[in-house]
């Protein structure tokens, strides 16, 4: 059960971290290059935490 | 039977030869004398640069080098299109004749990079079966066999588009005619060669590069995945997880700090 917690959380993660990423796309078109970098930062950060998910339910599975 | 081997040895250097000839002069002349022939550009010191390509091929030929037939040659016979640029123009070229002679390329350096390295195999002693030769082919083969299949599709569909696209491209011919009025013929040529040479980087770096250490079984991969699944065995993430979302909560406040000053 715990896994499949782990995977959905991981994939949510991972998935909406591209929303971050689709947010620094429309803050450089619109010339807001630092709101744009933080942004950017936040969408990493994401992604990381969602990769640190998929590790714990790699443990679970094993 | 050591009189067999020499023989059969000769018969296939001779079939090389004879199919990269052939091969050859068909890119040689597709390439250089019939559009040297259409523009009229067959006269003079030109007909020696022509020549070149020839000579080359027949040097790499006498040499049996594949280094000659496979990277000399096709240099060879960019330097008369380079000479003269008219010889790759769009009006050279029509749709059909370039794909004819990139089917022509494509036939040469598939011809010889497979004809000059295959040898028949001298006829064994004896034969002895081994167990492993039962088992068929690793699958770990057969994933290598599938990307070299994929890489050699990549390596006919990249270069062809990204040529087709360059000279075929309304938009691109119209650009440089407005750029380089009288010039279009050899701004094309050298988008043409840029191509080719963006082409040699991709492959050289994204693709091969990705080969070379599957070659020595993924050994970096391969601990790399120990490593991360021995870590991943406490349970507990790391604590790049716990940076990673304070750095995000520090990012969010700065955003909102940011849009309440302004």
């Amino acid at each position: 059960m715990r896994r499949y917690f782990f995977e959905v959380l991981a994939v949510a993660l991972i998935g909406g971290s591209l929303f971050f990423f689709k947010e620094t796309l429309d803050y450089l078109a619109r010339r807001d290059y630092v709101a744009a970098l933080l942004v950017m930062v936040i969408g990493v950060a994401v992604i990381s935490v969602g990769k640190e998910m998929a590790r714990l339910a790699l443990v679970q599975r094993d | 039977m050591p009189v067999s081997e020499p023989t059969t040895e000769r018969r296939w250097r001779t079939f090389a030869d004879v199919v990269a000839f052939a091969l050859g002069t068909n890119v040689w002349i597709s390439i250089v004398i019939l559009p040297a022939i259409y523009v009229g550009g067959l006269h003079g010191m030109r007909i020696l640069s022509s020549m070149l390509p020839f000579a080359v091929l027949m040097l790499g030929l006498a040499r049996r080098s594949e280094g000659i037939l496979l990277g000399l040659f096709p240099a060879a016979v960019l330097l008369p299109v380079s000479l003269q640029p008219q010889l790759a123009s769009q009006h050279v070229y029509g749709e059909v004749r370039f794909g004819l002679v990139a089917a022509g390329v494509i036939a040469y350096l598939f011809g010889v990079s497979f004809f000059t390295t295959f040898h028949e195999p001298p006829a064994p002693r004896s034969v002895r079966q081994l167990s492993s030769a039962q088992q068929g082919t690793a699958s770990r083969w057969q994933r290598r066999e599938r990307v070299y299949w994929g890489l050699t599709a990549l390596s006919i569909i990249f270069p062809a588009a990204l040529i087709a696209w360059v000279d075929y491209d309304g938009a691109i011919a119209d650009f440089l005619g407005k750029m380089y009025p009288g010039r279009v013929a050899l701004m094309t040529t050298a988008l043409t060669a840029g191509a080719i040479g963006l082409w040699l980087g991709v492959f050289h770096y994204a693709f091969l590069g990705v080969l070379r250490p599957h070659r020595t079984g993924d050994r970096d991969l391969v601990s790399a995945l120990t490593k991360a699944r021995a870590e991943a065995k406490s349970g507990k993430p790391r604590a790049r997880f716990y940076a990673a979302v304070a750095t995000a909560l520090a990012a969010m406040a700065a955003l909102v700090l940011m849009r309440h000053l302004s």
